[in-house]
């Protein structure tokens, strides 16, 4: 299959996957018990705010009708606005927006390269002492909780030896960049391992393949046989390991937000949540999903890519 | 590798331990001081009750949910693999698995999240939802590992005596697919684990003043200065469990 084609079929998937978010995201809120609008009002519901609610969220047409509405709304960058505030849903993205693709952006640029060259080093020395350790380090790390890592470091570094802010509560990320450092490295914990174990994995698989003998027995220098030959082969299966760590990164700073007091998107869905804003809930629900799909597309195309054969049994 | 086996072992066992017999030595009247002094012997916590008393107690929750939310997800992952990889009719394979693919395609978190802001408080919404989460990734492992059993010459001599197609499943197919099942339990339990402390610890399906280790570190953080044994045990205690139980898997699986 050419990567045309290829291209064109994922396509085809993802729109489905699209698709399918939204539906979910508008069931959701049709699968609330009892009436929408009085669950909405909260544990006194006033008739007054009930119809309130009710005219707003149009509560009165077939859901068909709703959920036609709200897909045209958001075609037009409408997500429609907050019950408790008033405001458009985009105001809340983009409020939270800067702050969270700040923290995903450093992660992702400092996870790459690092999870790479780990993964490397750690297959050109496989069974030794040293592969060993890490090999036990990254297993073992792999499915820690963010917060309770979090709490842990900040009880350490923030408030027994008083190196770095404990939060970064009334701070300004950019001006201040030492607010970032714990929650960079704690986002940075699990998709570090993940990947590292894939990348040593293999790579391993590779270093000892035919091709890689061949290379090696015309005289190549080493680094040229490891990075450019064994390598590009080695990182199809971490590509998509990462788009599926953007999952988790996603879930992570959601929680990494809450400990450190950060303001981003994460903050505003657990206090919509929190308030049973709808809207707000489901403009940002839409927006991480959709994210979520798109990610996972590029890194498809990309393993592709990189390494044909494996993309076309998909 | 053998001293990291060990390593492994202590840190499973030990939050375990304190988890499932920590609740014998509290006493049922559970007494309320002062908030965040350091009395007794971790100090007291964000309501004034005793740390050490909502240590032992506070396990119990975060490990048994994440047991039984990982047993509900086999009950219908396992299942619906093997009806999918056993069908006669290609179509029933694909009206069972396409839609776990969009599943898949959702941030956990945030399914937990949403779904818990709005079905009713409590640990059950917890567990269904670590299920409708995990369910996907059991089904495919146990799918695919159904069709290679399936595809077994023994099967088809099997099933040319005259077997009847469910004998078959249960008496042959899912004793064969075990070992892979059993090698993918560790990734299951901790991945559960993860989804169940991170979700108390964001206040979603538990009472906010709840025993459990994630709760307290949520509501204690304020107190972090004061008594920080009131996070810091708590904490420390789940990460010793997950990586315990990573460790201790790994090692299994490998041998």
């Amino acid at each position: 299959m050419t990567l045309g084609r290829y291209t064109c079929r994922r396509l085809l998937l993802g729109s489905v996957q699209v698709l399918a978010v939204l539906v979910a995201v508008f069931l959701l809120v049709e699968a609330l018990p009892g009436d929408a609008a009085v669950a909405l009002a909260g544990d006194n519901p006033d008739p007054a705010r009930v119809a309130a609610i009710r005219s707003a969220m149009g509560l009165e047409n077939p859901a068909a009708q709703r959920f036609a509405t709200w897909l045209g709304g958001l075609l037009s960058g409408d997500l429609g606005s907050s019950l408790v505030s008033d405001r458009p849903v985009t105001e809340f993205i983009a409020a939270g927006l800067p702050t969270t693709l700040l923290l995903a952006g450093v992660t992702l640029l400092l996870l790459v390269p690092s999870s790479v060259l780990l993964g490397v080093f750690v297959a050109r020395r496989a069974g030794g002492r040293v592969d060993r350790v890490v090999t036990a380090a990254t297993i073992g790390l792999h499915a820690v909780p963010e917060f309770a890592l979090a709490i842990v470091l900040v009880a350490l570094f923030g408030v027994e030896l008083g190196w770095l802010p404990p939060t970064a509560l009334g701070a300004d990320p950019l001006a201040d960049p030492a607010v970032l450092v714990l929650p960079v490295l704690v986002l940075l914990a699990r998709p570090l391992c993940a990947v590292t174990r894939l990348v040593r994995a293999a790579m391993v698989d590779a270093l000892a393949s035919d091709y890689v003998r061949h290379a090696r027995r015309l005289g190549l220098t080493r680094a040229r046989v490891d990075y450019a030959h064994a390598l590009p082969n080695a990182l199809a299966p971490a590509v998509q390991q990462l788009a599926r760590t953007t999952d988790w990164l996603l879930g992570g700073v959601i929680v990494v937000e809450a400990v450190f007091v950060l303001p981003g998107l994460g903050t505003s869905l657990v206090d919509a949540v929190a308030g049973r804003d709808m809207p707000v809930v489901q403009g940002l629900a839409v927006l991480f999903g959709v994210t979520t799909v798109l990610v996972n597309l590029a890194a498809d195309i990309i393993a592709f890519r990189l390494a044909p054969r494996a993309g076309s049994a998909a | 590798m053998k001293g990291w086996r060990g390593v492994g072992v202590v840190l499973l066992v030990v939050p375990l331990a304190v988890a499932v017999f920590g609740p014998l030595f509290v006493p049922d009247e559970v007494g309320r001081g002062r908030a965040f002094v350091d009395s007794g012997v971790l100090g007291t916590d964000f309501v004034g009750r005793d740390v050490l008393q909502q240590v032992l107690l506070g396990g119990r929750t975060v490990v048994l949910v994440a047991v039984i939310a990982t047993g509900v997800s086999y009950a219908v992952g396992v299942p619906l693999a093997l009806t999918a990889a056993m069908a006669r009719r290609r179509w029933l394979d694909e009206v069972l698995m396409r839609p776990l693919d969009v599943v898949l395609a959702v941030p956990s978190l945030l399914v937990l999240i949403l779904v818990a802001g709005i079905a009713p408080h409590g640990y059950g919404t917890v567990v269904v939802v670590v299920a409708v989460v995990t369910v996907p990734d059991i089904a495919r492992v146990a799918r695919a590992a159904a069709l290679e059993v399936a595809s077994r010459p023994a099967l088809e001599a099997m099933r040319l005596q005259g077997e009847t197609r469910w004998r078959l499943a249960i008496g042959y197919v899912v004793p064969a697919m075990a070992p892979t099942l059993v090698a993918d339990l560790g990734v299951r339990i901790t991945a559960a684990l993860y989804l169940v402390a991170s979700a108390s610890f964001l206040g979603v399906g538990v009472a906010p003043d709840a025993a459990d280790w994630a709760v307290m570190v949520d509501r204690n953080q304020s107190g972090l200065f004061l008594v920080p044994a009131a996070v810091v045990v708590p904490a420390v205690l789940i990460i010793a469990w997950s990586i315990g139980v990573n460790l201790v898997f790994d090692r299994a699986v490998r041998r």
